[in-house]
């Protein structure tokens, strides 16, 4: 039985096709720079393996529990949004604005912390890629933001029914890009040496 | 409308277990990294994880786990390709 | 035409082919330079030839820009240009400046233009693709403004697109980072660093919104496919063009004494800057498929397709070829650049502005919407002459600098920069021949506008 939370067989993704289009330019710019990243630290182990101490893993921590809770909230905006309930679907996505705050705020204090000891991105091969990687992510984590502002406006407009609902589908595959990039990038630069 | 209700809180279920999953998923990677568990066990242990977490993200929040064509597929390649190569570079790395 | 102010148009158009002819004749005497030192020494010097060269393409290029806002942004904001007599004051503004700057790069040495024109005052001068004398950048200042002004009143008094909007803030862009032309600190380093601002930004940033946009408007006018669709593309195309463009420019910063990671940032964002040229062949040939409708105009559409190929070729293909920093270290400043240089300007920026010129000039000439069978007919010939020719120069460049990269700097036992020279005068003199080839397309294109002109056109 159909419901908000199933998923209908079909053949194309959910919401605009050209969002994918972008999605996936993105996702190969990340691929590539995570592939950059593991083939560079090949010739440099030690040295990436003794910077890495210095991150903070609390606060990534927090950064990827944010993330994937955002994510959960946007999945409740879009099934909300598919019961004509939009005021709730704009309060999910609200709150999954604010996580990405969050994550923007607990970002910051990370860059600050390493701009006090006087890490930089020339400071060595590692942080270069560190800063480098997480920056072009915090990038995006905006973007998201003021994409799912975009659509909770226009939700808040009116202009999404159970009937058309792309739009929210569209800023919502997004948002779970921006996501799925940070739960590789966590481990990688964070855990993994 | 009762029923709509249950129907909706039934149906509810799997994305957040997926979130409970997820965020399991993601203690333990911490836990690892907190312990300094390291090696290229761990390591690819902890790659795995993040991997199977992007696949979930994929078909079940993005939702492409219902899409008959080729779109199937794009997450969990991407997540495939950029995984086999970082696996092969700790490899080689040791 | 729809409104009497886009006639304005037509004489930046026609400014825009004269100076074009111009510049492909400097082209061939460059090029013959290439093989024959000496050839017409003393009167224009191989360096001369080179700035008229490169400096008439980019005049030329922004009369066909500003020609094409002047058409595009009235009928897009369905009302009539704030200012048609401001636009043509510009319009002999911006010709007698073009045209004094040219006559003095060519009249008297460049060390003396430096010194009638004050540039000790300002100095801006003597720097690759920014020669002009200070005064004239003043000029292309004032230009830029009072034209910024005109289209963005024009904009504001009417109805609001997408493409509007785009065309805008890539013609904003290009206005303020020229401004970085009169930034000439004495730290070469610095000098370089923000060099790259005009250079690159301008054609690898705010030019592909210029491009964008007016695709996109032929696009949504030889096809009639719905613009919310088209405008959807838009968006997508440029917010992949500036994320990819804007880092970079960092594979310009490779090798001129600034921080190591501009190796890694160059590298990586530059390697995805074919996607969104990808993006925008693939925009054209959809929009193309999905047409609603045959428009009479069929070279406009053979232009606009040609175009998102060719930029797809020239500035994405050729431009990966040597992006990579480790690839990058053995061929940059050899022929392999000219040839990417060739390829990009022409099938980006060149031939947007002749799918413009195409679109337009019908009407603007008095036409219901297209030209006659006849005149189209010379017009594709004219197309595939040009398209073609570029190809093989680009091609024989491309061959000169493999050549090139290997004998002088690849190989154990380098060899000195003017003996590989004379060794590629194979691939120079076929050079000069495909460029006969591209100055007799160019005359057929000329004269397509005075073919068939009394001829009624195809309903197709």
């Amino acid at each position: 039985m159909p419901s908000s939370y199933t998923i209908e067989r079909r053949d194309y993704p959910p919401g605009d096709l050209a969002i994918w289009i972008f999605i996936l330019a993105e996702l190969l710019v990340f691929a590539i720079f995570f592939a950059t990243y593991a083939f560079t630290r090949s010739n440099h182990v030690a040295l990436f393996n003794h910077s890495q101490l210095s991150l903070n893993t609390n606060l990534a921590l927090i950064n990827t529990l944010a993330l994937i809770t955002s994510s959960y909230f946007v999945v409740r905006a879009v099934a909300a949004i598919r019961e004509d309930k939009t005021r709730l679907c704009i309060r999910w996505l609200i709150a999954a604005v604010m996580m990405g705050f969050i994550f923007l705020v607990v970002k910051i204090i990370e860059y600050h912390h390493h701009y006090h000891n006087g890490i930089n991105l020339r400071t060595n091969l590692f942080f270069m890629f560190y800063f480098s990687l997480t920056f072009f992510h915090f990038m995006h984590v905006i973007l998201g933001m003021v994409i799912l502002s975009a659509v909770a406006i226009k939700a808040r407009q009116g202009h999404y029914s159970s009937t058309d609902f792309t739009g929210v589908e569209t800023g919502a595959c997004y948002w779970h890009m921006v996501d799925i990039v940070w739960l590789i990038l966590f481990p990688l630069i964070y855990i993994m040496k | 409308m009762q029923k709509t209700h249950n129907r909706n809180r039934y149906a509810l279920r799997p994305c957040t277990v997926i979130y409970i999953i997820l965020v399991s998923f993601t203690f333990i990677t911490w836990l690892i990294g907190k312990s300094s568990l390291t090696g290229l066990g761990f390591s690819l242990a902890v790659l795995g994880i993040a991997l199977i977490k992007g696949f979930m993200i994929g078909d079940y929040y993005m939702g492409l786990r219902g899409i008959n064509s080729i779109w199937r597929w794009v997450i969990i390649l991407w997540l495939f390709i950029p995984g086999c190569l970082i696996t092969w570079a700790f490899v080689s790395a040791g | 035409m729809k409104y009497q102010s886009q006639a304005v148009a037509k004489y930046y158009f026609i400014a825009a082919i004269a100076l074009f002819v111009g510049q492909i004749l400097f082209g061939l005497i460059m090029g013959l330079q290439y093989v024959m030192g000496d050839f017409l020494f003393p009167e224009i010097p191989f360096n001369v030839a080179r700035m008229v060269h490169t400096n008439l393409l980019i005049v030329w290029l922004l009369f066909g820009f500003m020609g094409s806002a002047y058409y595009l942004v009235p009928e897009e904001a369905e009302t009539e240009l704030f200012s048609p007599k401001l636009a043509l004051i510009m319009f002999w503004v911006f010709l007698a400046a073009g045209v004094l700057t040219i006559l003095g790069y060519l009249m008297v040495p460049y060390a003396t233009l430096a010194d009638i024109t004050g540039n000790s005052l300002l100095p801006t001068m003597g720097r690759e693709f920014l020669e002009q004398p200070t005064i004239t950048k003043i000029g292309i200042v004032v230009v830029a403004l009072a034209f910024l002004f005109n289209i963005g009143m024009t904009a504001l008094k009417g109805r609001k697109t997408v493409i509007t909007l785009v065309l805008l803030i890539g013609l904003l862009g290009l206005a303020v980072f020229f401004l970085f032309s009169f930034y000439n600190p004495i730290n070469l380093v610095k000098d370089k660093f923000y060099w790259w601002w005009v250079v690159h930004l301008w054609v690898e940033g705010v030019w592909e919104l210029i491009l964008g946009a007016i695709l996109a408007f032929v696009l949504i006018k030889t096809t009639g496919v719905d613009r919310e669709v088209i405008e959807k593309w838009l968006y997508i195309i440029i917010a992949m063009s500036l994320i990819t463009g804007i880092i970079g420019t960092g594979h310009h910063y490779y090798w001129i004494g600034t921080p190591r990671y501009w190796q890694w940032w160059g590298s990586i964002f530059s390697a995805m800057e074919p996607i969104p040229f990808f993006m925008m062949t693939i925009f054209a040939f959809n929009m193309v498929n999905q047409r609603r409708r045959n428009h009479p105009n069929q070279a406009a559409v053979l232009w606009a397709l040609g175009t998102s190929v060719m930029a797809f070729l020239g500035a994405g293909v050729w431009g990966f070829m040597h992006t990579l920093a480790p690839v990058n270290y053995y061929t940059h400043g050899t022929q392999i650049t000219a040839a990417h240089g060739h390829l990009a300007f022409f099938g980006a920026y060149v031939m947007i502005v002749l799918t413009m010129i195409s679109y337009a000039m019908p009407m603007l000439r008095g036409r219901e919407a297209a030209n006659s069978n006849k005149s189209q007919v010379v017009e594709m010939w004219s197309f595939w002459l040009m398209t073609v020719s570029m190809v093989f120069i680009t091609l024989f460049l491309t061959g000169a600098g493999i050549a090139q990269v290997y004998l002088q700097r690849y190989s154990d036992t380098p060899q000195a920069f003017m003996v590989v020279q004379e060794k590629l005068a194979t691939f120079y003199w076929m050079r000069e021949v495909a460029g006969v080839v591209f100055l007799i397309g160019l005359i057929t294109y000329i004269s397509s506008f005075f073919v068939g002109g009394k001829e009624a056109e195809e309903i197709a």
